[in-house]
């Protein structure tokens, strides 16, 4: 009986250990591309680099970042870009969704056509969309600049001065290549956005909107208080991935805009990489990243927070 | 026998990790001889790829200077060494150097770089100091001390081996202005505003603040230079704020504000050549370079220049359609511009720096020095004695060499260390003053972008 257990006994400790061993090359890739790299901002926010190595600057780093003047206008850009991409893009992508779950003729083929600008990389968007409004030579140039049709002076959306602040310093209303970055963003996102509404949408039952109908419900109604009460989940998730897109995203940025004219687009990310491999001042893109990353969980979590209120309500 | 099977899955799953993550074999050509033990590779970065044929690159020129020279490099050094060539962006091969450098990784044993780049690299630790070994070499008495000086670091140190000097000047329409291009600025002002009466432009050049700010190395620092301004006060500290860059600055706002200067300057993507290559803006002050990437060119009279490469702005000059003048000065003032080295530096880190010192010396004879500077270098050979050779005694170059001569030629960047910080906030000032809000109060705003700078040290 004991020499049995004695037997057993590894055989016990390698089917205990078995679950470890199976997850441990996922948790070593982990730490070596998250949680090092993660470590290692925090470290590289707090040194600043000399020919002869790193040195310790302590909150320095941050320091020079809230004295440099285009950061204050960075959080503004930020701020305008994914309130008016965030919406844009949701507001859309809803109203496509309605269309298509309307089972109209060659949906199918809507929906793959749809599904173009989510296929194409940001940076490619980019570059088309500005060449589409390069002042005096873009395609649609001649109609934008045009004065008779954009009075008085026509609009060179790549170059155009921002208007004026209605709030201080504060940089709304926006310039018009901010309002074309947006749309340009948003015409990229709209896809995918609408294709998880749009699936969000079939799991809705016919039966309860039928049966509101009945009961007198007009469209808007059975989307106030039908649709949107029973897509949250998905409307939040939506939510999430476009801001946690928006606020990371460079590509779109560096290749349509370059974060001009002037600051006027120049967003975080934008900022960051400016900061990080143009002017080689990894300490304070660092600091930058590790802000960055704080708005990024407090983003999250004010998100969850409403949608847990809003759950509980209905 | 569950337990073995577990164990060779696990086994099985364990190969499969280390064979992805094993390095792969190095891909040999077929029918290829392997290479002699003792010949090594000579790696070097270039903005230039030698397997890029296409006829429409911008990078045409450089990409076929290095199918024509590598198989010379490596017939001249066989046995020895092969020249292996990584070719990288040009505005992002200063970042991954340093952070190759700082990683431990893999860099290249010649790195050709900008004299505008060095002090990231040197703070940065990822030059080598070259100047025992180049202080040696029998080519180091024949260079421009000039040049020199602007490859050396902080410390007095060497950092990069300086090939060509790019001057900035201005290419001109000739017939654009039938009384001469204008030597005063007054007079650019008269010519803007007869232009803008026949629907053209002065002039185009870098106005917006796109890659970092480099229209600040460009014609806004010849403005700066040219009314006796510019960015440095000699001791390491940003000096904008003066009464000369104010003048410059109210220029630059005159020409802009009046309409002298057309909308897609502001552009960015090196767009504003666009306005030069279809002559409706009568100037273009930029680089000596920038030939090799403006065209194809209609003059004003009509001609096509339209091969569509460098030769289009060589042919317009040597026919006379073209000229090239320095930036219009106050009266008292000479003309100023921005005179920059290229060359290469060697990595710390390089596995074969011998084969980085082999290959500079190689470069520096009479057979190889002309033609890099022709080519990759565009600009005026940094060793005197190539300079007095015929390749250099072209219609392009002698009208070049009138206008360097003519002008106060300086590295833009002065005393400034920390430079494409400088360049940023520099453009950035520029731009809100001639193009954003021509209201503002041009000494407040150098001022700001002076003291952010200094704030930063």
């Amino acid at each position: 009986m004991q020499r049995t257990e004695i037997r057993r006994k590894p055989r016990n400790r390698f089917r205990n250990l078995l679950p470890f061993w199976l997850i441990l090359p996922t948790v070593v890739v982990i730490l070596a591309i998250q949680v090092y790299p993660a470590f290692y901002t925090v470290w590289l926010s707090l040194h600043q680099r000399q020919p002869r190595g790193w040195d310790y600057v302590g909150v320095d780093n941050f320091q020079r970042l809230f004295r440099m003047g285009v950061f204050g206008e960075s959080v503004g850009h930020t701020i305008v870009f994914l309130i008016g991409y965030t919406t844009l893009t949701l507001v859309l992508g809803f109203i496509i969704a309605l269309l298509l779950n309307r089972k109209l003729k060659l949906s199918g083929l809507y929906i793959t056509v749809l599904f173009v600008p989510w296929i194409i990389a940001d940076i490619i968007v980019g570059i088309v969309f500005r060449l589409l409004v390069v002042p005096d030579y873009g395609l649609l140039s001649g109609i934008l600049q045009n004065p008779a049709i954009f009075p008085p002076n026509g609009i060179s959306v790549l170059t155009a001065s921002r208007p004026p602040s209605w709030f201080g310093g504060f940089p709304f209303p926006p310039a018009p290549a901010m309002i074309y970055l947006i749309m340009a963003s948003a015409w990229r996102a709209l896809p995918f956005i609408t294709l998880l509404l749009l699936a969000a949408m079939q799991t809705v039952s016919n039966e309860i909107i039928e049966s509101s109908r009945m009961d007198g419900a007009n469209g808007w109604q059975v989307v106030r208080h039908i649709l949107i009460p029973l897509m949250l989940p998905t409307l939040v998730v939506a939510l999430f991935s476009l801001t946690l897109g928006g606020m990371n995203g460079v590509g779109m940025v560096f290749s349509l805009t370059g974060g001009g004219p002037g600051t006027s687009t120049e967003v975080l990310s934008y900022l960051l990489y400016v900061l990080g491999w143009s002017q080689l001042e990894f300490g304070r893109a660092a600091a930058l990243a590790l802000l960055i990353a704080v708005v990024n969980w407090a983003l999250i979590l004010a998100t969850l927070r409403i949608t847990r209120v809003e759950e509980r309500s209905h | 026998m569950k337990r073995a099977w577990t164990i060779l899955v696990f086994a099985l799953l364990l190969g499969f990790v280390f064979a992805a993550c094993a390095a792969p074999a190095a891909p040999s050509a077929p029918g290829e001889a392997a290479p002699a033990a003792q010949v090594r590779d000579f790696i070097t970065w270039y903005q230039y790829d030698e397997k890029n044929e296409d006829p429409a690159s911008d990078e045409r020129v450089g990409n076929q200077y290095l199918r024509d020279t590598i198989p010379q490099f490596n017939e001249a050094f066989a046995g020895k060494w092969r020249w292996v060539n990584q070719p990288k962006a040009w505005d992002r091969m200063t970042a991954e150097l340093v952070a190759a450098v700082q990683a431990g990784g893999d860099v290249p044993d010649l790195f050709e770089m900008g004299s505008s780049g060095l002090t990231e690299l040197y703070k940065n630790g990822a030059l080598q100091d070259l100047r025992e070994w180049a202080s040696a070499q029998s080519w180091y008495a024949d260079m421009d001390p000039n040049a020199l000086q602007a490859c050396t670091g902080p410390d007095g140190g060497l950092y990069c081996i300086p090939i060509a000097e790019r001057p900035h000047l201005v290419y001109v329409w000739k017939d654009r202005f039938p009384e001469g291009f204008p030597t005063r600025p007054e007079g650019y002002l008269a010519a803007g505003e007869r232009l803008k009466a026949e629907g053209l432009y002065a002039m185009t050049f870098f106005g917006s603040t796109d890659f970092n700010g480099n229209g600040a190395t460009r014609a806004v620092f010849m403005a700066f230079a040219s009314f006796g301004g510019g960015y440095d006060d000699g001791q390491g500290n940003m000096l904008l704020n003066r009464p000369e860059n104010v003048a410059a600055v109210e220029f630059l706002r005159t020409m802009v504000q009046s309409g002298y200067v057309p909308e897609i300057a502001f552009a960015g993507g090196f767009q504003e050549e666009e306005a030069f290559k279809d002559a409706s803006a009568g100037s273009f002050p930029t680089g000596l370079f920038g030939y090799r990437y403006v065209n194809p060119l209609t003059a004003p009279n009509g001609t096509k220049y339209s091969k569509g490469n460098e030769e289009d702005m060589l042919d317009a000059i040597a026919a006379g359609d073209v000229i090239l003048r320095p930036f219009p000065a106050p009266e008292g003032k000479t003309p100023g511009c921005n005179n920059e080295v290229t060359g290469f530096g060697i990595p710390v880190g390089a596995k074969n720096p011998e084969a980085a010192h082999d290959y500079i010396n190689w470069i520096m004879s009479p057979e190889q020095n002309a033609d890099w500077v022709l080519r990759p270098g565009a600009g005026f050979p940094a060793l005197l004695t190539t300079r007095a050779s015929e390749q250099f005694q072209t219609p392009f170059y002698r009208q070049a060499g009138e206008v360097v001569a003519a002008s106060a030629c300086r590295p833009w960047h002065g005393s400034l260390e920390r430079r494409p910080e400088a360049l940023r906030l520099i453009m950035g000032a520029v731009y809100r003053l001639i193009k954003e809000d021509p209201s503002l109060d041009i000494a407040t705003e150098l001022q700001r972008a002076q003291d952010e700078y200094n704030a930063g040290g």
